[in-house]
C-alpha cells in the first residue's frame, strides 16, 4: 500500500506537470467563440508561409543530423576501437558542447563569422567570399544547422561508442582472421551498431526540430520560434499552439517509432557501464587518423567557441560588469537551478523505478509513455503550463507569479530524462534485493530508505549533477513563463545581447559555461570516487 | 504436521499457465526439494509461497492458517515467518554482514541486547563470527552463501526457502557448502523447501523430491522410491539414465517386447501402448540370460564401461566392468522393470 500510493502520487504529479498542460493547451485551441472550431489549423495547413516553416524546421534537423552524423560516428569510432591517446579527455570535451546551452556555441560563432568577426575578415582577405555572404551564411538554415550539430553530435558519438564497446568481440575476431580491418568495419561491425546510430540520430533529428535557442539567436524562421513569435509579440496563443501541433505529431511520431523498432535503446548510455571486452585496433595510420581527426573536433566545437568568448570578453572588468549586470540571474539560476534539480532528482527516482521495478501489465509501457515529453518542444511546455496556472484561483495564482513556476517548467521539461537516468541505474540492481527485504517482513517506506536509496546513490547523485546542468541552461521554457524578478542567467544574457557590448555577453556567456561545467567535473570527481569504492569491494557485490 | 501445503495452485504469467494445479505438503523439519528443468514453475510456485507472486488459483497454508487463497492475499509477507535464500544471494553490499543479519530481525521488533544474542547464536550455527564487520564483496563465494543461509535463518522462520543457492558455485565448493545446508537444517530442524534443477542436490539433501515438469508435480515420494519407481516417462528420463523399451498390453498382466511375451504389472490396463522401464544397472550379462542382443557401441566412464546393446526395434544401456568387444552377442536378463506409460 505504501508502494502503491507513493508511486501513484509521483506519477499523477508527472501527469499534472507535463500531460495535463499540453492536453489543455490542444484542446482549448480547438474552441473559438465557444464552439468547435479549427480555423487556426486550416490557417497553418494551407497558408504557403506556414507551410515554408514546417519545411525550414525539416530542413534545419536534416542537415543537422548529417552533420552530426558525420562528426559522432567517426568520433565515437576512433575512441572505442583505437588506442588514441588522450582518449579519456577527448571524450570528456567531447561532452561540452553538449552540456553547455547550445546558444553559447551560436553566441561565439555568430562572434567569429559575424560582419566584423576575426574570421569573416579573414576569409574575406584570403578568398572571393563577401564579408555579407559569409555573415548570411551564419545567419542562415545552414549556419544554424552547423551549430547545432556541434551540440548535438556528442549524442551520436555517444551512442555510437557504447554500442561498439558492446559488440560480442568473438564477432570481430572471426572475421578478423579471415579478412582485413576494413572489410570487418564495413561488413561485420557497422551493421552490428547500425540500429544504435539509426537511433542516435532520430534523436538528434527530434531535438534538432524543438531547438528553440540556436534558431532564435541566428534569427531563422522555424516552428519553434513561430511559435514564440504568436504567443510573445502578438499574444496569440491558440495560433502558437496551432503552429506547435504539426511539430508536436511529427516529433511524438519520430520517437514513437524509434520506441518501436529500437526498443527504447535511446540514452541507455546514460548510467549505463559498456562492456570492458572490446577490441581495439593497433594500426599506427588508424591512431593517427583518429587523433587528427578528434583533435579537428575538439578544435572546432571546444577550443574555437570558448577562445573566443574569452577573447571577445577582453578584460577582466567585461566579468566584473557581467557578474554586476547579472547578479539576480546568478542567484536565481543557483536557486532554481538547484530546486529544479532536487525536484526532477526526487521524482525521476519514483518514476525510474515505477518504470524498471515494479511489474505491472503497463509495465513496458510506462517507460516509453515518459521518454515521449522528452520530445515536446520548450515553447510548447511552456505555453501549456502557462494555460494550465494563469488563472485567478489561489494555489494556480501563487505558482503562475512565483519560482515554482519556474521549477514546474524545469519538471516538464527534463523529468523524462532525470527518470531515464534513474531507470538505467535500478537496471543494475537485481530484483532480489529488495524481494529478501520483503520476504522479512520490512515495510517499503524501511526498504526505500535502507536498501533501495543507498544502493542508488552513485545514481542519484548523477541524475541531480545532470538535471542541475540542464536546468542551469534551460531557456525554451523558462523564456515564457518567468515571473518579473525571477530572471535566470539564460533570460538576462538574451536581453542584454540586444543592447550590451559583445564583451560583456561574451563574459556572461563564460559564467553560463562555469556554471553547467562545474557539475560535470563534480560528476567525473564523485564517479571516481564510486568506482574506488567499487574497487575496495565495499560496495558491489559479485 | 504439515508446516507447509499447496493445493492445487495455478499461476499465468502473460498467456502462459507456468504452474498448472501444483499441489504438495511439506511436514515440520522436513526438507521438500522441487526438483525439475529450467521453466517448469518451480521458481514461480516458491515465489508464491513466500509472497512474492500472487497465485491465480488455489490455497496456500502456512503453519496451519491460510496465507493466500485464489488472488486474495490473506497473510502478508511479515506475517508468513519465512526465511529466504536467493539465486544470487541478494545480499546488500552496501551493509556490513552483521546489518545484513540484524535488517530482519529489527522488522521483528527484538531489543538490541536480543538482537545481538540472536546473531551471536546465528554467527555460531554456520561458524561465521570473524566476518562480522566485512562487507559482502569481500568474503569468498563460500562465504557468501554462509551468510545468505545465517541471514534467512536469524529470524527463526517457520518456513526456509531456498532458491537453487548452488546453482552459481563451482563443483568442489558446492559439495562443501551442500554438507553445511544438511549440517545446519539437521541442527535446526528447520522445515525446508529447496529449488532446485540439480539432482544430486536434491537426492543429497532431500527427505522428500517433486519432480516439476512444465507447470506439474509429476511425482512426489523419497529419493529411493523416485529413483527405482518412477511414476511418469518423463521422471524416468529426468532422473538418473534409464532404459525405455516400447510394448504392447496385450492383456492383464501381459505385454509383448521386441524378444516376445512377458509377464509384467500392467497396473489395471489390459490393451495399449506403454513403456517397459529398467535403469541400466538392473541389466545384468549372464550366459543363460533371458534375452539377446549385440554391443553396437562402448564407452569407458571411469572404472568401467557404458555399453549399449542393439535390439530388435532400439537399443539399451548398461555398465560393466568387463571388456565386451564392439560386435559381440551377448545374452542378459533385467532384474526388475517396471511399466510406464506416456
Amino acid at each position: 500500500m505504501q508502494k502503491r500510493l507513493t508511486l501513484g502520487f509521483f506519477f499523477t504529479l508527472f501527469i499534472c506537470t507535463t500531460f495535463i498542460p499540453i492536453v489543455w493547451m490542444f484542446g482549448s485551441s480547438l474552441y473559438e467563440d465557444g464552439r468547435f472550431s479549427f480555423v487556426y489549423y486550416r490557417d497553418i495547413f494551407f497558408t504557403q508561409r506556414y507551410v515554408k516553416v514546417i519545411l525550414n524546421s525539416l530542413i534545419l534537423a536534416s542537415i543537422t543530423t548529417a552533420l552530426a552524423l558525420l562528426a559522432g560516428v567517426p568520433a565515437g569510432f576512433f575512441l572505442s576501437k583505437t588506442n588514441l591517446p588522450l582518449k579519456n579527455v577527448f571524450k570528456i570535451c567531447f561532452l561540452i558542447p553538449f552540456i553547455i546551452p547550445s546558444y553559447i556555441v551560436g553566441i561565439a560563432w555568430a562572434n567569429l563569422l559575424g560582419r566584423t568577426g576575426f574570421l569573416n575578415t579573414l576569409l574575406s582577405q584570403y578568398t572571393t567570399l563577401s564579408p555579407e555572404s559569409i555573415s548570411n551564411f551564419m545567419y542562415s538554415l545552414y549556419g544554424a544547422s552547423f551549430i547545432l550539430s556541434i551540440n548535438l553530435f556528442p549524442v551520436i558519438m555517444l551512442m555510437t561508442e557504447y554500442a561498439l564497446k558492446n559488440v560480442n568481440p568473438r564477432l570481430e575476431e572471426s572475421g578478423l582472421i579471415a579478412g582485413g580491418i576494413f572489410q570487418v568495419v564495413r561488413q561485420i561491425t557497422l551493421p552490428l551498431v547500425a540500429p544504435a546510430i539509426l537511433s542516435s540520430m532520430m534523436i538528434v533529428f527530434i531535438l534538432s526540430l524543438s531547438e528553440f535557442g540556436i534558431p532564435s539567436l541566428l534569427q531563422v524562421n522555424v516552428l519553434t520560434t513561430q511559435i514564440f513569435t504568436q504567443f510573445s509579440a502578438f499574444y496569440n496563443e491558440k495560433a502558437a499552439t496551432a503552429i506547435a501541433f504539426p511539430l508536436i505529431v511529427i516529433t511524438i511520431m519520430l520517437m514513437i517509432l524509434e520506441q518501436v523498432y529500437f526498443r527504447g535503446k535511446s540514452f541507455e548510455i546514460l548510467g549505463r557501464r559498456a562492456s570492458n571486452e572490446t577490441i581495439h585496433y593497433q594500426e599506427r595510420w588508424l591512431t593517427v587518423a583518429g587523433t587528427l581527426f578528434c583533435t579537428f573536433i575538439f578544435i572546432l566545437c571546444v577550443i574555437v567557441p570558448l577562445i573566443t568568448l574569452m577573447v571577445n570578453s577582453k578584460t577582466v572588468s567585461a566579468y566584473y560588469d557581467a557578474f554586476r549586470l547579472a547578479k539576480n540571474g546568478i542567484k536565481n539560476t543557483i536557486l532554481y537551478g538547484s530546486l529544479g534539480a532536487t525536484f526532477l532528482t526526487v521524482v525521476g527516482f519514483f518514476l525510474g523505478y515505477l518504470s524498471e521495478k515494479v511489474r505491472s501489465k503497463l509495465k513496458n509501457s510506462i517507460a516509453p509513455f515518459i521518454w515521449l515529453f522528452f520530445a515536446v518542444p520548450a515553447t510548447v511546455i511552456g505555453i501549456g503550463l502557462i494555460k494550465v496556472c494563469n488563472r485567478p484561483e489561489g494555489i494556480f495564482q501563487f505558482i503562475y507569479g512565483s519560482l515554482w513556476i519556474i521549477i514546474l517548467g524545469y519538471g516538464a521539461r527534463f523529468l523524462p530524462l532525470s527518470s531515464r537516468i534513474m531507470a538505467n541505474y535500478f537496471k543494475q540492481v537485481s530484483n532480489s534485493t529488495e524481494e529478501a527485504g520483503i520476504v522479512m517482513g520490512a515495510s517499503w517506506f524501511r526498504i526505500l530508505k535502507k536498501i533501495i536509496v543507498p544502493l542508488q546513490g552513485h545514481g542519484i547523485v548523477a541524475a541531480w549533477l545532470i538535471s542541475f546542468m540542464f536546468c542551469v541552461g534551460e531557456l525554451g521554457t523558462t523564456i515564457l513563463v518567468y515571473p518579473p524578478g525571477h530572471e535566470t542567467l539564460p533570460i538576462t544574457l538574451f536581453t542584454v545581447m540586444v543592447n550590451s557590448p559583445a564583451n560583456i555577453v561574451s563574459a556572461l556567456s563564460l559564467i553560463i559555461v562555469a556554471m553547467t561545467l562545474l557539475p560535470l567535473g563534480i560528476f567525473l570527481a564523485t564517479s571516481r570516487y564510486f568506482l574506488t569504492m567499487k574497487a575496495k569491494g565495499s560496495r558491489v557485490l559479485r | 504436521m504439515n508446516v507447509l501445503e499447496v493445493k492445487h495452485v495455478i499461476k499465468i504469467l502473460g498467456k502462459k499457465e507456468v504452474v498448472r494445479g501444483v499441489s504438495f505438503e511439506v511436514e515440520r523439519g522436513q526438507l521438500l526439494a522441487l526438483l525439475g528443468p529450467s521453466g517448469c514453475g518451480k521458481t514461480t510456485t516458491l515465489r508464491m509461497i513466500a509472497g512474492l507472486e500472487v497465485p491465480d488459483y488455489g490455497e496456500i497454508w502456512i503453519d496451519g492458517a491460510l496465507a493466500s487463497s485464489g488472488q486474495k492475499v490473506v497473510m502478508a509477507q511479515k506475517e508468513r515467518h519465512i526465511g529466504m535464500v536467493f539465486q544470487d544471494l541478494a545480499l546488500w553490499p552496501h551493509m556490513t554482514v552483521y546489518k545484513n543479519i540484524e535488517f530482519g530481525l529489527k522488522a521483528t521488533g527484538l531489543t538490541r541486547a536480543e538482537r545481538q544474542k540472536r546473531i551471536k547464536a546465528v554467527f555460531d550455527k554456520v561458524n561465521m563470527q570473524k566476518y562480522a564487520n566485512e562487507y559482502p564483496a569481500r568474503l569468498s563465494g563460500g562465504q557468501q552463501q554462509l551468510i545468505a543461509i545465517a541471514r534467512a535463518i536469524a529470524t527463526e522462520p517457520k518456513l526456509l526457502l531456498m532458491d537453487e543457492p548452488l546453482s552459481n558455485i563451482d563443483a568442489q565448493l558446492r559439495d562443501d557448502i551442500r554438507k553445511e545446508i544438511k549440517r545446519i537444517q539437521q541442527e535446526t530442524e528447520i522445515t525446508t523447501v529447496y529449488v532446485t534443477h540439480d539432482q544430486e542436490d536434491a537426492f543429497l539433501l532431500a527427505d522428500k523430491i517433486a519432480v516439476m515438469n512444465a507447470g506439474v508435480v509429476e511425482q512426489i515420494d523419497n529419493p529411493e522410491e523416485i529413483y527405482f519407481f518412477p511414476g511418469s516417462l518423463f521422471v524416468a528420463n529426468f532422473i538418473g539414465e534409464s532404459n525405455a523399451i516400447r510394448v504392447r498390453i496385450v492383456d492383464r498382466d501381459k505385454v509383448v517386447t521386441p524378444w516376445g511375451e512377458l509377464v509384467c504389472r500392467t497396473k489395471g490396463h489390459e490393451r495399449g501402448e506403454a513403456f517397459l522401464f529398467f535403469r541400466p544397472h538392473q541389466v545384468q550379462i549372464e550366459q543363460n540370460g533371458f534375452y539377446e542382443g549385440v554391443i553396437i557401441k562402448r564407452e569407458f566412464i571411469g572404472g568401467r564401461y557404458r555399453y549399449y546393446i542393439e535390439i530388435p526395434k532400439g537399443e539399451i544401456k548398461f555398465y560393466n566392468q568387463k571388456f565386451y568387444r564392439i560386435g559381440e552377442p551377448i545374452r542378459f536378463s533385467i532384474k526388475e522393470a517396471n511399466l510406464l506409460f506416456s
